[in-house]
């Protein structure tokens, strides 16, 4: 993964890492202050027995006290440097998402805008012109201007019915693409669908107790949706897996497929396009895919965008 | 008529090409981009030249360049853009560019209006003929932004209603058969219009859609 704020993360720490692991690292300060307060008690408490002459009990509490306060320096140090020292680097961080976002959209109405140029308006133009040259013809047969040729106009009334159905086609793909209806039914529902209209038999495991809100829903069903289509393509696979899990905070989606692996995140490619839009909303892609596969792609999105 | 098509989507080039044939002319080339169309003007020298707007590679405004060019080097060749929205600007680019800005044998649709098989047949004759054929969305919109907003108000509704036929490229004999009123009727309204708006009167009808134009977007 080529993500900035990724590579900042694999160099801090190890221990730094197992500690905000978690992704809502704002509780560390919650812990680290209870820790800190409670280092205060058991050192006052040691300072107590000092004071009333037991000497030999005090270092059961000043050495756990030392522990606390410690620990809980250590790890309010840590949430302090990560919500408030590099703000400018989130504001950064904000600023490039933000832009991407900007961008994104921008993009998506082009490509709105191209689909239906091309589509569904070519079609109905072209069928509009079958429907004006049969109304044409017809009216020649009616005042008797015209030659009859029923089977002419039959053949363009029947090409400009084919036309109308396939501009109905195009233009249901087109509102799909925009908002896929089944995601009003949740997330669930909508993974159901796609899964269901996959060119590649897929097993679905679906684990959300709640609802993440709507934004993330859609960026979750795009990105399962380019998976699949990316396991079907490219990946040579037989089977794939679709496994999607909430837990407080956190939406994961995971496409694993038995294909041949070797994918890698390339510029401009389909999942640098993912990763960039998973990016906008502090979520991140993880790709495995060692050659001979199996393809693992993990998408983690917080809840609410 | 000799007439070659230049237009990216299949569906829509088929169709127009049907109506043309059926029309009795003669599809000498059908291509799909600027470059095939400036080729096949140039192989062909048809009477006529059907070009969508937007083409590959850059989805533009690839055909209005293209027709600004065949008006240039092939005179002889009308010109009929057309697309499926109308951008008044290309309609000012095409007939500034036409040839000794007489706005000769130029003409700019909407893709819907080909569906009215005998009127679109119409004015792909009358650019071929070398005169003019505007989208009455085009006159609409430019009689809407117009700043002469006083004059254009002094005017009757009848006489609008000329006023927005003359834009479109059509004769006095079109606009008396469109409005079923006697071409000595129009004609009347014409020189009305005419002095209305303080115009010097013209006698041909391409002279008189490019007076009309200047005027309005003046």
């Amino acid at each position: 993964m080529h993500a900035p704020d990724d590579k900042a993360r694999s160099r801090r720490p190890v221990l730094e890492r197992i500690l905000i692991r978690s992704w809502e690292y704002r509780h560390l300060r919650f812990w680290a202050g209870y820790r800190i307060v409670a280092g205060i008690i058991v050192a006052f408490c040691g300072v107590a027995t000092l004071w009333v002459g037991a000497y030999r009990w005090a270092a059961l509490f000043l050495v756990p006290a030392a522990l606390l306060l410690a620990f809980g320096y250590w790890e309010m140090t840590i949430a302090y440097r990560l919500l408030y020292a590099p703000l400018p680097q989130r504001v950064r961080e904000l600023e490039q998402s933000r832009s991407r976002v900007v961008d994104d959209s921008a993009a998506g109405l082009r490509r709105i805008e191209r689909d239906l140029h091309d589509g569904a308006q070519a079609q109905l133009v072209a069928v509009s012109m079958k429907l004006g040259l049969a109304t044409k013809k017809l009216g020649g047969m009616v005042d008797g201007t015209g030659q009859t040729d029923l089977d002419r106009v039959l053949e363009l009334v029947v090409a400009a019915h084919r036309g109308t159905k396939e501009a109905i086609t195009e233009l249901r793909d087109l509102a799909r693409g925009i908002h896929p209806p089944a995601l009003d039914q949740g997330l669930g529902a909508a993974l159901a669908t796609l899964a269901a209209r996959s060119d590649l038999p897929v097993e679905l495991i679906i684990d959300l107790p709640e609802r993440p809100s709507p934004a993330i829903e859609t960026i979750a069903y795009f990105c399962a949706a380019e998976l699949l289509a990316n396991a079907a393509k490219h990946g040579g696979a037989q089977h794939v897996t679709l496994e999607a899990a909430h837990v407080p905070g956190l939406l994961r989606v995971q496409v694993t497929d038995d294909g041949i692996g070797g994918a890698r995140v390339e510029a401009h490619g389909g999942l640098a396009g993912l990763a960039e839009r998973v990016r906008t909303v502090d979520g991140r892609l993880r790709l495995s895919s060692p050659p001979g596969g199996p393809t693992m792609v993990t998408v983690e999105l917080p809840s609410h965008a | 008529m000799r007439i070659v098509i230049a237009e990216d989507s299949a569906v829509v080039r088929a169709g127009l090409a049907e109506i043309l044939a059926d029309g009795g002319h003669e599809v000498v080339a059908a291509v799909g981009n600027a470059d095939g169309l400036l080729a096949a003007v140039a192989e062909h020298r048809p009477d006529a030249a059907v070009v969508d707007v937007r083409m590959p590679p850059g989805y533009t405004n690839e055909g209005v360049r293209a027709a600004i060019a065949i008006r240039r080097d092939h005179p002889k060749t009308g010109v009929l853009v057309f697309s499926q929205y109308i951008e008044t600007h290309y309609a000012a680019d095409l007939l500034g560019a036409a040839s000794g800005g007489s706005a000769a044998g130029v003409g700019y649709l909407l893709k819907d209006r080909v569906s009215d098989v005998d009127e679109f047949l119409e004015a792909l004759s009358r650019v071929a003929a070398g005169g003019t054929a505007l989208d009455p969305e085009v006159v609409t919109q430019l009689l809407a932004a117009s700043r002469r907003t006083d004059t254009l108000g002094s005017l009757t509704a009848r006489e609008r209603e000329v006023l927005a036929l003359m834009a479109e490229g059509r004769s006095n004999s079109a606009i008396a058969a469109t409005l079923v009123v006697s071409e000595r009727a129009v004609e009347k309204h014409v020189a009305n219009i005419f002095s209305k708006l303080t115009l010097a009167p013209s006698d041909t009808d391409n002279r008189r859609v490019l007076a009309v134009l200047r005027y309005l977007e003046s």
